[in-house]
């Protein structure tokens, strides 16, 4: 979030200054920074005024990394579609609000983006918590739109949420049997323990016992463990030959680690992790993770073969060098996708009015995107796309197989 | 029998761990009565120092000797302009303290962006013994923390630097009567103690990766060790650490990962409650 916007400007709101905010005494708890930004169009000119776009998400905490990705595409595109004549002749103004990784912090924030601002659609929430903690807001009592870009557990059919990024189908219908395939049939699916991995995991062990492989053993983990020595030995003994993981960081590093050390990967083992991307690469030193395989929705080794998502990564990287990573497993590509989609739907349907926008958004299709064309499944409010599959070879995602056509989520 | 190896290895290699960080904050707690709740804010400095060390493309161990006198300086000069004012109430110090580890904790997570990043250790591979892997460099902490366990005991007991510390300790007026500059000793016990914390983060970088709340969790467990060892005592803070790094490595072993979370502190408040003073009791009750 630095002024950086060609055509916009930063214009700081009332009152708003970061702020440090400690939460829960003894139990380590985080400090957030509340903040909020607004970028207005430099031709904001229009006779109807310009259309608002909400984006919640978290610009500070533990995930601020992904976070600040999603803000930065939102800016991307909002500066994209207004260069090329707006929506409906109206300029788009963006704002984006912080929800700090923090549920309660969020809440306030989304409610003010809501009532105050009065924007036409939300974007944005990446853990399934921020998901579960602010769609009431947007959609129940703020009758608005929103869109939730992040790869989940599934199950999200409330009316007027529309999710933009892969579902457990997408990651396991055709990344399963690849391992398979590709290492053997006895899988551990070793797990931190909240609400995405133990619902991937039931669709999971389903894939695998349906094609003949085995889950040798399924734990669960205290969120901030980061020890698992236990874990590791269990793996080793057990012959396990697949690692299905979910553990999350912070103890995901040194659960690589750990399993490296044991030799897991000399004696031939595989292991899988569907959210591994190019930021995630980086937890551990190369030799660790070589050979990991993870399945999402791009990588950025696709620009080699997709023109379209070439053009899109060099553009980011243009406009946000640094550390601030364009991928896939922090909802930074589900966020392109939800905003193109939704333009197309308001063009369609002509107006703001929520009903109207949500119909056509119920069968909306982009030719182009990050990883490929993308398109609604009528009726689901889920979203096709097209999955890749990779392997991390000497700290770097090479692209090993990639789905025909574009894969549907199987939900609602 | 193999497994029986690995197991003890990994839960001995961990314990070295809780031992190592948890030393620096028993030093302080036990020597000075403060709680310091930065204690984990300075293994995080500790292990940060040995990243920047090693991203400016210097050795790793190299990082590792500079991060024990990096926060050593930082304790010092924390201690002169914050922490001495806090002496004289212990509730304030907890409260201060808890404020400064915020500050250094937020400051660290928008230096490193966020990221988890990789520190490598500077012995990697691992030992086979038996066919069981035992890593290199968690064998290399075991060793290390021996050393420095043994170094800082020696230094407390058989120096006259640790005579005054125990005096300062036992009587802090008898001993400013004597001529002895608690005021100085003070400075001096809470930068070992931060140094013995950067070296703790140093070591225990590689392990587990650089992020912001690195420190967090040890300083739960920290706190956890001092409780059960006893207050005011160095022994009675380096067997609490040692029988909290062993209990909460063990457990795993033995019992679902989740519940062995919670068990550990259930044992360590039901042994508080029978022996109210710790493993070692203290001098001062």
């Amino acid at each position: 979030m630095r002024g950086e916007i060609r055509d916009g400007r930063i214009v700081p709101m009332i009152g708003r200054r970061r702020f440090l905010q400690s939460a829960a005494w003894m139990s380590g708890a985080v400090a957030t920074g509340v903040s909020s930004w607004v970028f207005q169009a430099g031709w904001a000119n229009a006779a109807a005024g310009p259309i608002k776009v909400g984006i919640a998400t978290d610009l500070t905490g533990a995930i601020a990394q992904e976070g600040n990705a999603n803000a930065n595409v939102a800016k991307m595109v909002v500066k994209d579609i207004n260069n090329a004549g707006g929506i409906l002749g109206r300029p788009i103004e963006l704002f984006v609000v912080d929800t700090a990784s923090n549920e309660s912090v969020a809440i306030a924030n989304v409610r003010r983006l809501i009532q105050r601002d009065k924007v036409d659609v939300v974007l944005g929430g990446i853990t399934s918590s921020m998901r579960n903690a602010i769609k009431d807001v947007i959609v129940t009592r703020g009758k608005t739109l929103y869109i939730y870009p992040q790869l989940y557990e599934g199950r999200e059919c409330t009316p007027y949420i529309f999710c933009t990024g892969p579902t457990p189908a997408q990651q396991c219908d055709e990344f399963i049997p690849w391992l398979m395939k590709n290492g053997g049939k006895r899988f551990a699916l070793p797990s931190s323990n909240y609400v995405w991995p133990r619902l991937l995991n039931e669709y999971a062990r389903k894939v695998i016992e349906k094609n003949g492989g085995e889950v040798v053993f399924e734990e669960y983990y205290p969120l901030d463990q980061i020890e698992f020595s236990a874990a590791v030995n269990n793996i080793m003994t057990n012959n396990v030959e697949l690692v299905f993981n979910t553990i999350i960081w912070p103890g995901v590093g040194p659960f690589f680690k750990q399993l490296y050390q044991a030799g897991f990967g000399k004696r031939g083992g595989r292991r899988a992790c569907v959210f591994y991307d190019e930021n995630t690469l980086n937890i551990n030193v190369p030799q660790e993770i070589e050979g990991l395989a993870s399945c999402l929705d791009y990588f950025r080794a696709v620009t080699a073969e997709d023109a379209a998502s070439a053009r899109i990564q060099a553009e980011y990287d243009r406009q946000f060098p640094g550390k601030i990573l364009f991928t896939a497993g922090g909802a930074a590509t589900g966020m392109y996708r939800g905003l193109k989609l939704w333009e197309l739907a308001v063009k369609e349907a002509g107006n703001l009015d929520r009903e109207h926008v949500a119909e056509a958004l119920d069968h909306a299709k982009i030719s182009e995107g990050p990883g490929g064309p993308a398109e609604m499944v009528p009726g689901t409010r889920h979203c096709k796309m097209k999955m890749y599959t990779a392997v991390a070879k000497n700290g770097r995602f090479a692209i090993v197989a990639r789905s025909d056509g574009l894969v549907d989520p199987r939900e609602c | 029998m193999e497994s029986a190896l690995n197991a003890s290895f990994e839960v001995l290699s961990f314990g070295a761990v809780i031992v190592l960080v948890v030393l620096g904050l028993g030093v302080i707690a036990g020597m000075m009565g403060i709680f310091n709740f930065a204690h984990g804010e300075f293994v995080l400095l500790g292990a940060y120092t040995t990243y920047l060390v090693h991203s400016f493309g210097l050795p790793v161990w190299l990082g590792m000797l500079v991060a024990p006198l990096v926060v050593a300086a930082i304790g010092f000069v924390l201690e002169r302009l914050v922490i001495r004012h806090f002496y004289a109430n212990p509730v304030v110090a907890m409260l201060g303290t808890y404020a400064l580890g915020l500050v250094i904790r937020e400051g660290v997570r928008s230096l490193i962006g966020g990221l988890y990043l990789s520190v490598p250790e500077p012995i990697v591979g691992s030992l086979t013994i038996a066919s069981v892997q035992l890593s290199r460099w968690r064998l290399a902490i075991v060793l290390i923390t021996t050393a420095v366990m043994l170094a800082s005991f020696l230094l407390l007991t058989r120096t006259s630097f640790g005579l005054r510390v125990r005096a300062a300790l036992e009587n802090p007026s008898l001993a400013r009567a004597s001529g002895i500059s608690t005021n100085a000793l003070y400075a001096a016990t809470f930068t070992f103690g931060a140094a013995l914390a950067g070296l703790a983060g140093a070591l225990v970088v590689p392990l587990f990766s650089l992020f912001a709340d690195l420190g967090i969790r040890f300083l739960i467990q920290g706190f956890l060790a001092i409780m059960l060892g006893g207050i005011g005592t160095f022994a009675g803070s380096v067997v609490g650490a040692a029988a909290v790094g062993l209990l909460s490595a063990a457990l795993p072993w033995a019992v679902a990962p989740m519940l062995a979370d919670v068990l550990v502190f259930v044992i360590a408040i039901v042994f508080v409650k029978i022996q109210p003073r710790g493993l070692i009791s203290g001098r001062r009750a």
